[in-house]
């Protein structure tokens, strides 16, 4: 599983996924929708923290 | 004469390792010669009939920012050879194989705004489009605190020597500290923060005024590889960091010296009436914020207060104080 935040001023969503495919589309319908913007497949991916056992 | 074992050990002339082929910038590397895309074959025809009916003005405000494309576009292509150098004397493979692959989508980069400003526009020639430049000493902030300097044109071409000065010296430390000072200033800031508003200015233009396909086809290809260069040279330096933690001042000290051009919306990227600039100012921060997580390194936030202040803004034409 990975988890993605949102790093636009004042926003506070993330969202987790199993699948890196998954993570990119939820990450990029996020802030198409809420900022009106472009977030790139390689920078969601960079961002993205690998969440361990239990952590999810 | 020596023998071939003497003059360098046959086990060392290999490159390619388990760790290295499973390694992320190994992967950048395989997906930027899976994605590619070649500019040659792209149709300009309705972008050269869209170009007819668009006013004078709307024109003009696209081509302040194309031309600025692609004369930068070509800066860094030529700009780009003391990473390869310093990667070769770091003895990363790995990262020499993905600059390869860097360096020519660069290059790709400028045929496409070269082809599309020769079959949409009608100029090829270097005297055609320097009449569309906006000229960066007329963005000034009236206040007088904060200055916009030229960090493509004189800051890349300045760290890149110091760079290859370094590689020459031999000396390892020397390379690797201008090397995140060059990789600061072009992936993480340049290409990473300053920019970034512009491809969305394009994008969203061309969707507005319902014009300009190829333009913004154009655009969506580059940004694709652009996210391969931005996190190329964050992770690079990442690494450089995490061997030594006094590199995260050179990154701050390379932001800082061009911090005037990131706290307002510069000349170029005011040109296009009827848009939102807030929304591309307040996305620098979410950029910047992206750049300082992939370093693994504070962000400096006085840096994210000045982004967002509204009460600092830039004026075009008009002289400071």
């Amino acid at each position: 599983m990975k988890r993605w935040e949102c790093l636009e001023a004042g926003c506070v969503f993330s969202v987790t996924k199993a699948s890196d495919e998954d993570l990119v589309a939820a990450a990029q319908a996020h802030v198409r929708e809420s900022h009106g913007s472009i977030e790139l497949e390689e920078v969601i991916l960079a961002g993205a923290k690998e969440l361990g056992d239990g952590s999810h | 004469m020596g023998t071939f074992a003497e003059i360098r050990p046959v086990e060392s002339r290999f490159r390619f390792t388990r760790e290295l082929m499973a390694g992320s910038i190994y992967r950048k590397y395989e997906k930027a010669t899976r994605k590619f895309w070649d500019p040659k074959e792209f149709d300009y025809a309705e972008d050269a009939r869209d170009w007819k009916r668009l006013t004078d003005s709307q024109r003009e405000g696209i081509l302040t920012i194309t031309v600025r494309f692609e004369a930068g576009e070509q800066e860094v292509t030529d700009e780009l050879l003391p990473t390869i150098a310093a990667a070769h004397a770091l003895g990363r493979f790995d990262w020499v194989m993905f600059l390869s692959t860097f360096m020519l989508e660069e290059a790709r980069h400028s045929e496409f705004f070269a082809l599309w400003h020769d079959r949409v526009v009608g100029i090829l020639e270097p005297a055609e489009k320097a009449a569309h430049w906006p000229l960066r000493d007329h963005t000034v902030d009236p206040s007088g605190r904060f200055q916009v300097g030229e960090p493509v044109y004189e800051g890349i071409p300045k760290y890149g020597k110091k760079l290859m000065d370094a590689v020459h010296s031999g000396d390892e430390a020397a390379i690797e500290g201008a090397f995140v000072q060059f990789v600061t200033l072009y992936n993480a800031w340049v290409e990473g923060v300053l920019t970034m508003p512009s491809y969305e200015i394009v994008v969203d233009t061309t969707e507005m005024w319902d014009a300009l396909p190829t333009l913004r086809l154009g655009f969506r290809s580059i940004l694709g590889d652009e996210g391969r260069h931005i996190t190329f040279g964050t992770e690079a330096c990442r690494l450089l960091i995490e061997k030594n933690p006094a590199y995260e001042a050179l990154v701050h000290a390379v932001v800082d010296e061009y911090r005037g051009n990131a706290v307002g919306m510069l000349e170029y990227q005011r040109n296009v009436p009827g848009l939102d600039l807030d929304k591309y100012q307040r996305q620098k921060v979410r950029h910047y914020r992206n750049r300082c997580r992939e370093l693994g390194i504070t962000p400096d936030q006085t840096l994210i207060d000045q982004i967002l202040d509204p009460t600092i803004d830039f004026v075009v034409g008009v002289e400071a104080g």
